[in-house]
């Protein structure tokens, strides 16, 4: 038993490195997935104290907006135009309806209402939308489709190139989003507000606009990550699961940190792919993929309470 | 509340009418779910099942003069909506169609009890065959260890099985693994190596460690128990992964046309089992367009339509429809109870020439139930993908009942003394 | 005029602090438990018990041992439905492993087993706080539905992977199974209901749901004031947990029949969070206020279209359902975040002086 759970995986490992190349290549792939979500929970959270759980909702909401404005004939650019303009609507209309009356009330307030507002877009969706699987228009939006093989040590790696591409924009839009933060005022703004509330309230920050924009921001790492997951396996309001992913990944690198939702995202996306494989499949019974990142994290929380890059919790009487 | 309840239907009804007295119909309530993850797959069979009601109540008036009221409740496949949607329908219902393994093992207690059929085609609790334990739940065709049986023998037939390894993809559900103690048995008998590879609900769009774990297997064959979106996610990732295309063998509820056009022509040779096939040249489907399509009145579209799913909703709906008039026939009254209609569905006896008559050729094998036997057996295609729709490619399979029925008759007393008391119907020869 | 509390004179403490200050409250609950016990039984259809009248006990049962925790003693959970799957394993291996086991008992018993896994779990909320608690009740959520998928011994190998309920009877009276009537299913869950409810507005009144409450409010000022703080956290995740455990066994075995694992997943606990924060949390009441509109609302909403006569597909009437839950949790968090008890509360505060403004 001992070998099984502490020697057995290593030697398989070693065995087939080629193999252990893919298992972490695919960790990879679905860790910067999840570090897109966790990313979009922590700029809302950082600037409003807002645990937005719509994240996920939103992902499917873009997806099938694109797709669905693409079937009406729109060409494929113009729909990713119509749909960031569909997002920034929604951006608009939450944070008039749902935020502006909530605004100073507990966090679990708010925390429910997004999750009311979860089960809206779910409803008005499968109306708009119907629930019927859809497929991503990948090879419109000029995304290739074939898979790269690799053969190291003798044994074969295949990559596919749209997880290739999903990879570079993820990354591209993490740079971005970095470069905006820290260079431009609105950027500034963001981080301002995240600091402290009144503070930037009093130097003339408008708490209205920052929403706005925040949100919409959510809004467009939603519709990059609606895509790259709708081109894996399709899009339908089954996608609003991988949700839930998000937030381990979210204890793990902290709420306020965004090099830690990015680094969390990774981590887990890894870790996961590798603990299944090696550990769960032969010993488990499988399917550990659900719970092993929410424990993870909840084992390191107990080291780190407030993740492995969140802000040093500070209590007061 | 139930006089309210009752006032305000009836009201309902009178206004509906325009007359205030209240219609004789057939009322069999389907429930549905065009609502939630598995929405895609139920979608098309609904609308089958559907249009085909609405055909005969367009063109022959209904079955034995009367309109056949076929309601939709929605269940959005939550058993929790399931049940209610049961007790909702119960009162008047003659037949309850659950749609979903999980409402089915819940309302299948209920309606031994209440006393009304339960018709789950080729879904279900495969033990279900067992007429004489299961009295009241039909699930006509075939059931699922018919569809193991059938896919084994086909993989037979391409070569000795002792010694090959089948990895047995399944959704981690209970309609997942129903197929598995049948599949056990097999195993141990034809020497086969088994590997059941489990998919979690939350894992069915992103399914890379179940394919990985394939990947270092390295199974001769993988056989697909899956639904709704885990369809779609594991074939494009067995096109990913390379996995040959010929060696996938899914169950019926894995045949969807919609989840093969995503990786299209890369999925040619994708396999499914399935005892129902788009005839498209069947006069029933021309009947459909006059009375239903052309009226504005269906739900589906020009490509639904030509799908596997559409055309199974069809035959399931004209399986209901055959034990309505069974029931009729034998009653003399155009008005059946619940109980006639056990007794049709019980007496069902689809031939080619009933086919036939039906404008049904070629879309279902023949199949005949009885009071014992629930399930008829009718035996399948084996349908593959050749890249842009499904086509026959084998003759018609039968599943091995010597091998089955044995299993069926343990598993049924099983249930049944879990469940004591539960009320059997001691012979099966008497007159009802 | 109805609520007029002239002449009731408090000259001692004791009647001050008593359960119904006012004369009028006791009178209410009185006409209500006459329905509860005795119109809606003789009235209620078979249709009625099934969707409206057993499923709200349950839930409200449910949504209180969330609200100890999360209402009282301060800390969130997301994990509820799990621990109500604790509770209903817990249930059926009793009565399949000891047939002879008094049905009434075992659903009492299967209550310890969940207060042992809720502590367990409760640990963590030592350390961790916030929302990085309620994220780590999730792990609990995840690995227990998972549990109970995987651990065959559990659902007694059954090929399924499901439970059924067998018949169980007292005192020669079917009370759980499909041969069990709907009624006798009902008072039996009233009365577990009514008893648990007493002892929960009775715990949370003592020395207990003060040192809760005072964890609640500021857990390091309480710790100051020489409460301990372990013992209180973890005394809350016992209780709730025990609530919560006798409410996932009398779901399953008194209501549903059967159960598959993923019925205890996360939608269930979001379920019963919505009735705690929309019913209020930090009140009893709120509970059963909160369980009658997320359980009653949909099925009133279902059945409406039909009843009027207007032409409307099943699904579409699914879909406007899901919206309008979602729009009314967000409305009532508007107008009211601490929930419909304190919206009771302010309606009863101008039933005491109306007619006269002030």
């Amino acid at each position: 038993m001992l070998t099984e759970i502490f020697i057995k995986p290593f030697a398989d490992m070693v065995e087939a490195p080629d193999f252990l190349l893919q298992v972490l290549w695919e960790g990879l792939v679905s860790g910067i997935l999840y570090a897109l979500i966790a990313l979009g929970f922590v700029l809302i959270y950082r600037s409003s104290r807002i645990f937005n759980f719509a994240q996920g909702i939103m992902v499917v909401f873009a997806a099938l907006t694109l797709v669905g404005l693409h079937a009406m004939g729109v060409p494929a650019w113009v729909s990713v135009g119509l749909t960031l303009l569909v997002m920034f609507g929604l951006a608009v209309a939450i944070e008039r309806v749902v935020l502006r009356p909530l605004v100073g009330q507990p966090d679990i307030i708010l925390f429910m209402a997004t999750i009311g507002v979860t089960l809206f877009l779910i409803g008005l969706g499968e109306i708009i939308f119907g629930g019927e699987n859809k497929v991503m228009i990948t090879e419109e939006l000029g995304i290739p489709t074939g898979s790269i093989l690799f053969e190291p040590w003798g044994g074969l790696l295949i990559l596919e190139q749209k997880d290739i591409t999903a990879v570079i924009v993820a990354a591209l839009l993490v740079v971005a989003l970095l470069l905006f933060l820290n260079k431009t005022r609105m950027g500034r703004a963001i981080r301002a507000l995240g600091d402290d509330h009144q503070a930037a309230l009093s130097v003339g920050i408008s708490l209205q606009t920052i929403w706005v924009l925040v949100w919409f921001i959510a809004g467009i790492i939603a519709l990059v990550t609606g895509i790259a997951w709708g081109a894996r396996a399709g899009v339908s309001f089954a996608l609003e699961v991988i949700a839930y992913k998000a937030l381990p990944v979210l204890m793990l690198g902290g709420l306020e940190s965004i090099s830690g939702a990015i680094i969390g995202g990774l981590m887990i996306g890894m870790l996961e792919k590798l603990f299944e494989i090696y550990w769960g499949q032969p010993l488990l019974g499988g399917n550990t993929e659900t719970w092993f990142a929410f424990v993870l994290a909840l084992i390191v929380l107990l080291f780190r309470p407030q993740g492995l890059f969140g802000e040093k919790i500070i209590e007061r009487v | 509340m139930k006089h309210i309840t009752r006032l305000a239907a009836v009201a309902a009804l009178g206004a509906v009418m325009g007359t205030g007295v209240v219609a004789q119909e057939l009322f069999a309530p389907n429930l549905s779910y065009r609502t939630g993850p598995f929405a895609a797959t139920g979608i098309p069979l609904m609308n089958g099942q559907r249009d085909y009601m609405l055909m005969l109540n367009a063109r022959d008036g209904g079955i034995g003069g009367l309109p056949v009221n076929f309601e939709e409740c929605e269940t959005g496949y939550s058993t929790e909506k399931g049940v209610e949607c049961y007790e909702k329908t119960k009162g008047q219902a003659i037949v309850t169609q659950p749609w979903s393994t999980g409402i089915t093992l819940q309302v299948l207690p209920k309606t031994n009890v209440d006393e009304i059929p339960i018709l789950a085609p080729g879904y279900g609790f495969s033990p279900m065959a067992d007429g004489k334990v299961f009295q009241w739940a039909f699930n006509t065709p075939a059931s699922y260890w018919d569809a193991a049986s059938m896919i084994l023998q086909y993989l037979e037939a391409q070569g000795d099985l002792s010694g090959k390894k089948i990895a047995f993809l399944h959704l981690d559900h209970p309609y997942g693994k129903e197929p598995l103690p049948f599949l056990e048995l097999k195993a141990a008998e034809d020497g086969f190596e088994l590997l059941p590879i489990p998919v979690g609900l939350k894992e069915m769009q992103n399914q890379s460690a179940q394919w990985l774990q394939i990947r270092r297997e390295r199974p001769d064959y993988v056989v697909m128990w899956g639904w709704g979106a885990m369809n779609a996610g594991a074939i494009t990732e067995a096109v990913k992964t390379k996995f040959p295309m010929d060696n996938m063998i899914g169950v019926w509820w894995a045949g969807h046309d919609a989840d093969l056009k995503i990786v299209g022509a890369e999925g040619k040779g994708y396999k499914s089992i399935s005892w129902s096939y788009p005839a498209l040249d069947a006069a029933v489907l021309a009947d459909i367009k006059t009375h239903v399509v052309d009226a504005g009145n269906s739900l589906s579209n020009e490509e639904e339509m030509q799908g596997v799913f559409y055309n199974r909703g069809l035959v399931i709906s004209m399986i209901l429809a055959e034990g309505i008039r069974a029931a009729q026939e034998h009653t003399g009254n155009a008005q059946i109870t619940a109980s006639d209609l056990r007794w049709g569905l019980e007496n069902l006896n689809v031939t080619d020439a009933r086919l036939a008559e039906l404008g049904m050729t070629g879309m279902v094998p023949p199949f005949q139930t009885t009071c014992a036997n629930h399930t008829g057996h009718s035996g399948g295609w084996m349908l593959e993908w050749d890249g842009e729709k499904f086509i026959k490619t084998s003759d018609l399979l039968q599943a091995e009942a010597d091998a089955i029925q044995p299993l069926e008759a343990a598993k049924a007393a099983e249930y049944a003394e879990a469940n004591a008391p539960w009320a059997m119907s001691e012979t099966c020869d008497a007159p009802s | 005029m109805f609520y007029r509390t002239a002449g009731q004179f408090k000259t001692s403490y004791e009647s001050d602090q008593a359960l119904f200050p006012v004369r009028q409250d006791a009178i209410l609950l009185a006409v209500i438990l006459v329905f509860a016990w005795v119109i809606f039984p003789l009235t209620a259809s078979e249709f009625t018990f099934q969707t409206l009248l057993i499923p709200i006990l349950i839930y409200a049962l449910a949504a209180m041992g969330l609200n100890i925790l999360t209402g009282y003693a301060g800390q969130l959970s997301l994990g509820t439905a799990a621990f109500m799957g604790v509770g209903a394993y817990a249930c059926y291996k009793m009565v399949t492993l000891m047939p002879w086991l008094n049905p009434v008992v075992a659903i009492l018993l299967s209550g310890v087993f969940s207060a042992g896994v809720g502590v367990a779990f409760g640990i963590p909320s030592l350390r961790i706080k916030g929302f990085y608690l309620a994220i780590a009740t999730l792990a609990a959520q995840f690995f227990l539905v998972w549990l109970f998928e995987k651990w065959a011994w559990l659902y007694n190998y059954n090929a399924s992977g499901a439970i059924q309920v067998p018949n169980l009877t007292m005192f020669g009276v079917y009370v759980a199974g499909p041969q069990a009537d709907s009624w006798v299913q009902y008072y039996l869950v009233l009365a577990i209901v009514s008893v648990m409810t007493v002892l929960c507005i009775n715990l949370t009144r003592g020395n207990l749901g003060r040192t809760w409450k005072a964890t609640r409010d500021v857990d390091i000022a309480a710790e100051l004031i020489g409460i301990n703080l372990m013992k209180s956290k973890l005394t809350a995740f016992m209780v709730s947990s025990y609530v919560v455990g006798v409410a996932g066994a009398l779901f399953v075995f008194m209501w549903r029949g059967a159960a598959e694992p993923n019925l205890f997943d996360i939608p269930l606990s979001f379920r019963i969070l919505f009735i705690a924060i929309i019913g209020g949390l930090g009140s009893i009441l709120g509970n059963y206020l909160g369980a009658i509109l997320i359980v009653g609302l949909p099925v009133v909403l279902g059945t409406l279209p039909a009843a009027l006569g207007i032409p409307i597909s099943s699904s579409m009437v699914e879909h406007i359902n899901v919206m309008m839950v979602g729009g009314l949790i967000v409305f009532f968090l508007i107008i009211e975040p601490h929930g419909l008890a304190q919206l009771w509360r302010l309606i009863r505060e101008k039933l005491i002086i109306w007619p006269f403004p002030h």
